[in-house]
C-alpha cells in the first residue's frame, strides 16, 4: 500500500464536550490525529469510548468544542455552513450503521442521489451510479427498492452511494453493526477492495476485533482518548 | 456553489409524496374537494351574473347604454316636461348616432304612470312606452341555448303589436287583479305633460311575468305611440336606449358617445346597464361576499392540511434529512425539497379538484334542476359555467399558499442538527 506522506485530515487537540443537564461530558479529551490518503483505518473501542463523536468530527458533520480540523489543507472552521456542505459532499462519503437509504428510491437512484444533489446531469449521474453498482457487485439489483434487498446488499448500495462522488475519504460508522458475521466480513472486504482499487481513504469504527485483521492502521479509543495508534500494514 | 437541480428536486419530491400514500391522499382530497367547491361556486355565480346581466340588458330592456338629458334621473320625475328630450333632440341624436358601427339599436323610450280601470275597479300602473319593433330587436340574444331549452323565462317572450298601438302587454298580477283576458278592454288614465287628465282605451295583447314580485302587479309595456298620445308628448322621449353589438364595448362606447354628443352640443348623460340595475349590483355584491367567505374557509383548510401533513412528514423523515444533509444537501435544498413536495401535492390536488368540478358541473347542467331565486316570480334553471378566470386565479393562489404552508415545517427540517437527525428513531 502506497500511503502518501501528506495527511488529508489533520486533527489538532480536539475536544468535544456535551452538556447533559448540569453534567458536562468530554466525549473526546484532547485528540490529535493525522489521516493519510489511501489509508484503511479502523477506530475501535468499547461503547462510549467516543468513536462516533470522533467520526462525526472527521466527517465534518460536527464541530469540536476546542481544537482545529483541516481537510486537504483547508481549515474547516473557516467555512460557512453552505460551503462546508459542498466541501463535505465533494470530498467525503458516508456509510451508516442503518444504511440510511431512501426507501422510495431504487438502488440505482439511491446511488445517483449525491450526484443529483451536486447538480450532475441525470444521464451522467445514471451512468456513474450504474458503474459504481457494478463495482460493488449489485448491477442485477439496480432497480430494486431497499426493502427488497438483504442487509448486506443494502450496505453495499450505501458503499456505492458513498463512493460515487469519488470522495477523498469514506467514513463508515459501525457499518457492520446490523449485519451477521458473514455479511460483516463481506462488507469489510468490499471496503478494503474499494480502498485498494480506487485509492480512497476509509475510516470505519467497529467494536468487533475480528474485523481488524485487514486494516492498515487501528486506533483504540477509550474514554475519549487515543489509547493506541497501531500501523499494521 | 453547486445546487440540486429543479428537475431532481421534482423527482425526489414526487417520490416523497408516494412515501405515505394514505396521508398524501387525505391531504390531496382535502385540497381537491376544496378547490372543486370553489370552482363550482365560481361557475354558479358566473352563470348567475351572466343571467342577471342578460336579464337587465334584454329582459328589462335596459340595453347597454341609456341616454337622457342631464338631470333626468333625479329631477326629471318631478318635472318631466323640462327634462324630457324634445322631438327635435330625439331626431337629431338619432341622426347623429345612426352610423355608429357598434350600435345595433337606438330606441326612444317614454315612461309613464297612472290609473288603469276595467270599468268596475281601478289600480295604479307603471308603464314603459317603446316601439314594438324595438322590443323584438332588444329581446334577440337575451337567452343562451341552455336557458332557451329550459322552457323558462316566459317574460322574455313579451311582444307588442306593431299594427295596433292600443294593444298592450300587462304584468300577470295586473291582469289577475282586473280580471282581464287576452283581447279584453280597459281604460288607462294619466296626466299629460301640461297636467291635463287624459284617458285612452287599451286592449290586452298578452300578459307577462316581470320576474319580480314587487312589480308583477303594476307593470305594463305599451307602444311608444300610445305613451306619447297619453302624455301628449308627440315625438318626445325621456330616454334613448342603446343596444351595442358587444357588452364588452359598453364603457368604451359610453365614453365615445358622451364625447361625440358633447361636441355636438347636447347636454346629456349616459348610464350603463349596471348603473341602472340595482338588483344586479346587490346580487353581485352578495355573491362576491359569499364567495370570499367560502374561499377563506377553503384556503384555511388547505393551509392547515398541508402544514399538518408536511409537519408529520418532516418528523417521519428526520433521519433521511440528516442523511441528505450529510451527503451534501444544503439547508436551502431541504427547504426547496419539502416546499416543492407541498407545491406538487397542492397542484395535483387542484387538478383533481378541477376534474371533480367538471364532472359535477356536467351532471348538474344535464339534470335540468330549477329553483326560484329570492324576489323572483318564476323558476330559473340551475346551471354552472366554468369561470376560467377565477378558477385559474384560485389555482395559482392555492399553489402559492400550499407551498408557503410547507415553509415553516421545511425550515424546521433544514435547521435540524445533522447528528441529531441521523440519530432520530
Amino acid at each position: 500500500m502506497n500511503i502518501q506522506p501528506t495527511p488529508i485530515l489533520n486533527l489538532r487537540h480536539i475536544r468535544r464536550r456535551f452538556m447533559l443537564g448540569e453534567t458536562c461530558i468530554d466525549a473526546l479529551q484532547s485528540i490529535s490525529l493525522e489521516i493519510h490518503a489511501g489509508e484503511f483505518l479502523a477506530v475501535w473501542g468499547p461503547s462510549g469510548s467516543g468513536k462516533s463523536t470522533l467520526m462525526n468530527i472527521i466527517g465534518l458533520i460536527d464541530t469540536p468544542t476546542e481544537g482545529e480540523v483541516s481537510f486537504d489543507g483547508q481549515d474547516t472552521h473557516l467555512l460557512i455552513d453552505d460551503a462546508l456542505t459542498d466541501f463535505r459532499g465533494e470530498k467525503i462519503g458516508f456509510v451508516f450503521q442503518n444504511f440510511n437509504l431512501v426507501p422510495v428510491l431504487s438502488a440505482l437512484e439511491n446511488v445517483m442521489l449525491p450526484l443529483q444533489i451536486q447538480g450532475v446531469a441525470e444521464h451522467a449521474a445514471r451512468e456513474r451510479a450504474a458503474a459504481t453498482l457494478v463495482d460493488v457487485g449489485l448491477e442485477r439489483f439496480r432497480d430494486s427498492l431497499p426493502d427488497k434487498l438483504s442487509g448486506g446488499q443494502r450496505q453495499r448500495v450505501a458503499i456505492a452511494r458513498a463512493l460515487v462522488v469519488n470522495p477523498r475519504l469514506v467514513i463508515a460508522d459501525e457499518p457492520t453493526a446490523n449485519l451477521d458475521s458473514e455479511n460483516s466480513r463481506m462488507v469489510i472486504d468490499l471496503m478494503r477492495e474499494m480502498n485498494r482499487a480506487r485509492k480512497v481513504t476509509f475510516v470505519f469504527t467497529t467494536h468487533d476485533p475480528r474485523l481488524l485483521e485487514h486494516v492498515d492502521r487501528k486506533i483504540l479509543l477509550r474514554d475519549g482518548n487515543i489509547v493506541s495508534d497501531e500501523v499494521t500494514a | 456553489m453547486k445546487n440540486i437541480s429543479m428537475k431532481n428536486t421534482f423527482t425526489l419530491a414526487l417520490r416523497g409524496l408516494s412515501r405515505n400514500r394514505r396521508r398524501s391522499m387525505v391531504t390531496l382530497l382535502a385540497i381537491a374537494f376544496g378547490y372543486s367547491a370553489i370552482v363550482l361556486f365560481a361557475g354558479y355565480t358566473h352563470n348567475v351574473y351572466g343571467g342577471l346581466a342578460r336579464q337587465s340588458i334584454y329582459g328589462e330592456m335596459l340595453g347597454h347604454l341609456t341616454l337622457s338629458k342631464r338631470g333626468m334621473r333625479k329631477e326629471g320625475k318631478l318635472d318631466p316636461e323640462r327634462y324630457m328630450l324634445t322631438s327635435t333632440e330625439v331626431a337629431s341624436i338619432t341622426k347623429l348616432l345612426k352610423d355608429e358601427k357598434h350600435i345595433e339599436l337606438l330606441a326612444p323610450r317614454l315612461g309613464l304612470s297612472g290609473l288603469i280601470s276595467n270599468g268596475r275597479a281601478s289600480t295604479i300602473f307603471i308603464a314603459d312606452g317603446i316601439e314594438p319593433k324595438a322590443v323584438v330587436d332588444l329581446r334577440q340574444g337575451g337567452l343562451t341555448d341552455q336557458e332557451r331549452k329550459s322552457g323558462m323565462y316566459e317574460n322574455m317572450k313579451m311582444r307588442l303589436d306593431p299594427e295596433h298601438s292600443e294593444v298592450v302587454s300587462l304584468s300577470e298580477g295586473l291582469v289577475e287583479m282586473l280580471h282581464l283576458s287576452v283581447g279584453g278592454q280597459a281604460v288607462v288614465l294619466a296626466n299629460t305633460l301640461t297636467g291635463q287628465a287624459n284617458a285612452l282605451d287599451i286592449t290586452l295583447g298578452r300578459s307577462f311575468n316581470t320576474g319580480n314580485a314587487g312589480s308583477n302587479d303594476k307593470f305594463a309595456f305599451v307602444s311608444l305611440a300610445l305613451a306619447r298620445s297619453l302624455l301628449d308628448a308627440e315625438g318626445r322621449a325621456d330616454r334613448l336606449t342603446i343596444l351595442l353589438d358587444d357588452v364588452n364595448r359598453t364603457e368604451t362606447m359610453r365614453a365615445h358617445l358622451q364625447e361625440k354628443l358633447r361636441a355636438a352640443g347636447f347636454d346629456v348623460e349616459i348610464q350603463n346597464w349596471q348603473d341602472l340595475s340595482d338588483f344586479y349590483n346587490q346580487v353581485h355584491g352578495m355573491f362576491d361576499m359569499i364567495f370570499g367567505f367560502i374561499f377563506s374557509i377553503v384556503l384555511t383548510v388547505v393551509i392547515m392540511s398541508v402544514a399538518n401533513s408536511m409537519g408529520m412528514t418532516v418528523v417521519e423523515r428526520t433521519r433521511e434529512i440528516g442523511t441528505l444533509r450529510a451527503i451534501g444537501l444544503k439547508r436551502g435544498g431541504v427547504i426547496k425539497l419539502f416546499t416543492t413536495e407541498s407545491m406538487l401535492l397542492t397542484l395535483i390536488g387542484c387538478i383533481t379538484g378541477l376534474l371533480i368540478a367538471l364532472v359535477v358541473r356536467w351532471g348538474i347542467n344535464i339534470a335540468h334542476i330549477s329553483y326560484t331565486p329570492p324576489n323572483s316570480a318564476s323558476a330559473v334553471p340551475l346551471l354552472i359555467d366554468l369561470d376560467a378566470r377565477r378558477a385559474m386565479f384560485t389555482f395559482v393562489l392555492m399553489g402559492v399558499v400550499g407551498t408557503l404552508a410547507a415553509y415553516m415545517p421545511a425550515r424546521r427540517a433544514a435547521k435540524k442538527d445533522i447528528i441529531d437527525a441521523l440519530g432520530h428513531v
